[in-house]
């Protein structure tokens, strides 16, 4: 329970925090995706249906707190869960060079998929300003990882938000 | 006995899945007012917290500026005293062309004097929280409909036009900014002549990007449309959202499109859109 709270807790602020402190330290306009990146750490640590469930309640807590395009957070961290940890069944070792790898291509599919359904739904966005942001925002969240991988990683592991799955409890 | 899959069955699901959420995407797009009573909660809980790190950050930014930028602080202090010295001169040509009886001193006489404006009522709000993500230029403001805001009401500051209100919580308010380019807005362009020219005035990624907040605006028009460099570009009124006459910013320059039938205007605003911190929001509901 204490868990849950924690991480519903971790998934509020990643929704402040591009918002107020990421807003100084933004690069050309780009700020870091905080709560696809978090969902990417969750996905890390978690197997399929929870790693996916969790980026479903994430994508929905970002729907109602953004208030518009309902369903487009929801889907594409849903997603984004999915590939991770599709991906870190295949690489996931632990080593600082390959999540931040995983991290920038998991983030740049995500933000792709938030591009192409903001055109679909009739923003009016060029290729080249929407690119610039995919790619910008992916290696932003990139760049986070060495700052913020390994104490995540230490707290999933051995810390707070560790997570044991039904068999093992 | 492990139970069979139907994995055309699972397509089928997904499908219908996916297919429902891109609906519920366009039909809750911006400026849809479906009601979120989820999102009001999380805002009223939010809105104390981004409150006091949008502060923080601020006044950190602002003291500690001088440390940061130490060229562009000189630059900038020598970019405002030739301004100043400027502006003097300007301030002078001015107060001829008034006494002159010449309508062109809207900025001169700021636009809280406007009877356009006048006749609302307005109210006062600080910057909360910017847009989470990359993909709007919109920023949450801390009043709501208890205070009296709607949908649509017009947001300014005393230098001009800020934007809209888009979407509102009993204690917080969104606004979309006019640098982003769903934000049009209806305008008039005066030059010393008097004579305005109309257009719809919207945020641009063609000259610099539509990413930076100060990002030009732009304004299509006419080629034989009688607009120069240097214009003042205000709200027309028409359109039933901005009143008339709030300033919106200055022509920086003119571009011939490819066709020679239109021109683009590229207008600087005269707000400084990275440095907002309190805003006004006019009530034309119950206001007037």
């Amino acid at each position: 329970m204490r868990r849950n709270i924690l991480i519903v807790v971790m998934l509020l602020f990643s929704l402040i925090l591009p918002g107020t402190v990421f807003y100084f330290l933004s690069w050309g306009g780009i700020k870091p995706d905080l709560l696809l990146l978090f969902t990417i750490y969750m996905a890390l640590h978690h197997r399929m249906l929870p790693g996916a469930l969790w980026g479903l309640g994430a994508g929905i807590l970002a729907d109602f707190y953004l208030g518009r395009h309902f369903g487009m957070y929801a889907l594409t961290l849903t997603m984004v869960a999915l590939l991770t940890v599709w991906l870190s069944q295949r690489w996931y070792r632990e080593n600082f060079f390959l999540i931040a790898l995983l991290v920038f291509l998991v983030t740049f599919v995500g933000e792709g998929v938030i591009a192409l359904l903001n055109i679909v739904v009739g923003a009016r966005w060029a290729f080249d300003d929407a690119l610039r942001l995919v790619l910008g925002v992916s290696v932003y969240n990139a760049v986070l990882v060495p700052i913020t991988y390994p104490w995540i990683h230490r707290s999933f592991t051995r810390g707070w938000l560790k997570y044991r799955p039904k068999y093992e409890r | 006995m492990r139970k069979r899959v139907n994995a055309t069955g699972i397509m089928v699901l997904v499908f219908f899945l996916v297919l429902g959420v891109l609906v519920s995407i366009r039909l809750t797009g911006l400026g849809s007012q479906f009601p979120n009573p989820i999102g009001g909660v999380l805002q009223r809980v939010h809105s104390p917290v981004q409150n006091v790190i949008l502060n923080a950050g601020n006044s950190f930014k602002e003291n500690t500026r001088v440390f940061w930028n130490f060229d562009e602080v000189r630059r900038e202090n020598e970019e405002l005293k030739a301004t100043v010295e400027q502006l003097t001169g300007d301030n002078l040509k001015l107060k001829e062309q008034v006494l002159a009886g010449l309508r062109y001193n809207e900025l001169d006489q700021q636009m809280f004097n406007s009877p356009n404006i006048d006749k609302y009522s307005k109210i006062g709000a600080s910057i909360i929280n910017r847009n989470p993500t990359a993909w709007y230029q919109t920023l949450n403001i801390n009043r709501g409909s208890k205070d009296g805001v709607a949908v649509n009401d017009p947001v300014i500051v005393a230098l001009g036009l800020v934007g809209k209100i888009v979407s509102v919580t009993p204690t917080t308010s969104e606004v979309l900014l006019i640098t982003d380019s769903e934000g049009q807005v209806s305008a008039s362009v005066r030059g010393s002549t008097g004579s305005p020219t109309f257009g719809i005035v919207e945020g641009t990624y063609k000259r610099t990007t539509r990413l930076e907040v100060e990002g030009n605006l732009q304004m299509l028009l006419r080629r034989d449309d009688n607009v120069n460099v240097g214009d003042l570009v205000l709200t027309s009124g028409m359109g039933g959202v901005y009143p008339k006459d709030i300033p919106v910013g200055k022509v920086e320059q003119i571009q011939l499109d490819g066709s020679g039938l239109l021109k683009t205007a590229y207008i600087s605003p005269f707000v400084d859109f990275d440095s907002l911190e309190e805003v006004y929001i006019v009530r034309k509901t119950g206001g007037q």
